[in-house]
């Protein structure tokens, strides 16, 4: 698995969003210089705070925002240049969304079977029937039923809702979905559904997934690997076991710190690391241009060249012990 | 292995039979039992239960069928002048026995002696004398007399609101001058909304610079003086029905290009429009089917709200003498007409006066209505 070539793969990927003019210009670097690959058939999960970037990463990607500077490519093929009609077209036919807001995502003027047919019609179904058949199709791999078709959203519960959502997502076949915390928005009862539902399509469609949420025991749960991002870097990508069995770097110590013990008896001895930049780095962290380094296979870690010598000894001690 | 959480022995120990799935196999949800209903119905459910705007809606609805009704049936026509019966008082059969609508006209200041010259008095005009008294010792009276007899017009004769200056029948020309006042205010108003929309879509849509270019171009439109636009118009292309609406469409549309690019703003940031557009829907697509939809409870709202406005515009424009070609009637030329002679023959402004006001306040609950049942969480708003 580890040396499969990656699917989607981004380089340096910076989104630097600008406002004012002249001497009030501010540039807020949503996402900088951000480096990651997920694999065919791999769900690559992608944590963090809120505003760290993690769905602006997302975005950008899909090209909902045009990215700063950087390269993502798509099965070889780039797809973060200048936008043309054929680049859209493949763009939109092999990466789908699906969103945070179950209420909100899906247009109130228009019925179930509209919002998930429109990706059959803009690619030039024109037969009703053959909508009908492939939304009905879908809606029932969801979970939904058929008479569900002729209902508006507002009908529809958060987690019915979300799996519209899912459904419209996948009625084009892609092959890679980008869902940007598709459960927080859910209650806990729902969560499990939906994420169950996702992983069955997964399984049954092949699909690449890149999971966006900041539950690190779902994102845990779901994914392959995970990456960790604060302050629009991301500052640590391993597999999903090695990220909690030895988190290497401090915010993603303090990150995991944060997860409540189901133990009633460790959660009371439970201590929260926080994290400070300028405590729990070396001086040339902010000097020297940290990058992101392999510190042993498939785990990688944003860091200085002095830091990369501390982080290898944590790595060998953990192994010793 | 070391147990990641630490868990008591007993805990740890549970055997896996007692525990059940919360959540087997697929999920199937349940079919609902209750009817589609969509965002239209939904609406009309609401307008329906406010008795204000079906009270106005039914008004407006009355208006309109006398419009196109009552000139077709009162047996003249708008245009038609008889000075031999100009000033007529309103004459309607059935009420003129109740005293009311009787064809009646309180004549002052005439000698009492003439009364009995058949000439001036012709055999049964007079009805009653209202006052007698003496000026510069001359008998004079105010004497009420049966007008249509008086200036010896047959007793078949009736005009329902009498007749104008010229001896055309106010009644036809009144809902002659509805019919075009409504068709000028309608075909304006739509043409604002038009225009409009596009001109709004496109400026909220794109943003950036073509916002900003276009926004100040509208900007720029609204500082024109709104009447010596329409004089240019009437000098340019005549007095007319085509160059008011043009008149009042010339920089009329800049309220609801305002609206609309207000609602994209609002609306086009929202994730349903990013999904769409994830999905690869084209600009246009998304302006028209997935935003557009959402603007239309403002929309509707402004044009019902516009109607009486470009209405009472129409009759400001009569009035200041820039209303369209005589012998075309409309509320406005009524009203202007009727300003002229009013303490002599009231009866003149009164009926466009009434109906004019009626069509406003009509038009404005039922506007008021609609905007509640189009957007249920800005009632009571004004």
């Amino acid at each position: 698995m580890a040396d499969t070539p990656y699917l989607l793969e981004a380089r340096n990927l910076c989104q630097h969003f600008a406002s004012g003019r002249g001497g009030k210009r501010l540039t807020v670097k949503a996402v900088d210089d951000v480096s990651f690959g997920v694999r065919p058939a791999e769900i690559f999960g992608l944590v963090g705070e809120s505003g760290c970037g993690k769905t602006t990463t997302g975005r950008t990607i899909i090209r909902l925002y045009d990215p700063t500077s950087g390269t993502v490519t798509f099965d070889g093929r780039e797809i973060s240049g200048g936008m043309t009609r054929g680049l859209r077209r493949y763009l939109t036919d092999n990466i789908a969304m699906i969103f945070q807001d179950p209420i909100e995502s899906l247009n109130p003027r228009m019925t179930v079977e509209e919002i998930v047919g429109e990706g059959l019609t803009i690619r030039g179904v024109k037969d009703k029937a053959e909508v009908r058949r492939r939304v009905v199709e879908m809606l029932g791999k969801v979970g939904l039923t058929n008479e569900h078709a002729t209902r508006y959203p507002h009908e529809f519960s958060g987690g019915q809702r979300q799996r519209i959502g899912i459904a419209r997502a996948i009625i084009t076949h892609p092959k890679m979905i980008i869902a940007d915390e598709p459960v927080s928005a859910l209650d806990v009862s729902v969560q499990a559904q939906v994420i169950n539902l996702l992983n069955d399509l997964k399984e049954e469609m092949g699909l690449t997934i890149l999971f966006i949420a900041h539950n690190l025991s779902v994102v845990k749960y779901f994914s392959d690997r995970i990456g960790v991002m604060y302050y629009g870097h991301l500052v640590e990508i391993a597999r999903g076991d090695d990220l909690y069995a030895k988190p290497l770097h401090p915010y993603t110590r303090a990150l995991l710190s944060a997860i409540p013990e189901p133990n009633p008896l460790t959660e009371k001895t439970r201590r929260r690391i926080d994290y400070d930049p300028e405590r729990d780095h070396k001086e040339d962290y902010f000097s020297g241009n940290p990058v992101m380094t392999e510190i042993e296979p498939e785990h990688f870690v944003y860091c200085t060249p002095s830091e990369l010598e501390l982080y290898r000894d944590q790595v060998r001690g953990k192994a010793d012990a | 292995m070391l147990d990641p959480h630490n868990l008591p022995d007993e805990i740890r120990d549970l055997p896996d039979a007692g525990f059940e799935l919360a959540q087997t196999g697929e999920i199937k949800d349940e079919v609902f039992h209750t009817k589609p209903i969509g965002f239209y119905r939904d609406a009309l459910q609401r307008l329906r239960k406010s008795k204000a705007s079906m009270v106005s809606f039914w008004i407006i609805v009355i208006i309109i069928l006398l419009a196109l009704i009552v000139p077709n049936i009162t047996g003249y026509t708008y245009m038609e002048q008889d000075t031999s019966k100009k000033n007529l008082p309103p004459k309607i059969p059935g009420l003129e026995s109740l005293g009311i609508a009787d064809g009646s006209q309180i004549l002052t200041n005439r000698r009492r002696d003439s009364l009995d010259n058949p000439d001036r008095f012709p055999e049964g005009s007079v009805i009653r004398i209202v006052r007698e008294y003496e000026l510069s010792g001359v008998p004079v009276v105010d004497v009420m007399v049966d007008y249509y007899t008086f200036v010896g017009v047959d007793d078949d004769v009736y005009h329902w609101m009498g007749t104008d200056y010229l001896g055309r029948d106010l009644c036809t020309r009144l809902f002659q001058g509805t019919r075009v006042s409504l068709l000028i205010a309608f075909f304006a108003v739509l043409i604002r909304i038009v225009i409009g929309v596009i001109y709004g879509a496109i400026a909220g849509y794109y943003g950036g610079k073509v916002d900003f270019a276009m926004i100040h171009f509208a900007e720029v439109m609204d500082g024109l003086p709104y009447v010596v636009v329409t004089i240019l118009f009437m000098i340019l292309l005549g007095a007319g029905m085509f160059s008011i609406i043009l008149a009042m469409t010339v920089t009329g549309w800049i309220g609801t290009s305002r609206l609309i690019r207000a609602q994209f703003y609002r609306f086009k940031g929202r994730e349903y429009v990013l999904a769409a557009r994830t999905l690869g829907v084209t600009d246009r697509k998304l302006i028209f089917r997935h935003i557009l939809p959402n603007t239309i409870g403002p929309l509707i709202t402004k044009a019902m709200i516009e109607i009486p406005g470009a209405i009472f515009s129409e009759a400001f424009l009569a009035y200041i003498g820039l209303g369209i070609k005589p012998p075309n009637p409309s509320i406005g030329i009524l009203l202007s007409n009727g300003q002229s002679v009013l303490l002599q023959y009231p009866y003149q402004t009164l009926f466009p006066a009434v109906l004019i006001s009626v069509l406003m306040v009509a038009f404005n609950l039922f506007a008021n209505g609609l905007r509640d049942a189009l957007d249920p969480t800005r009632r009571g708003e004004d």
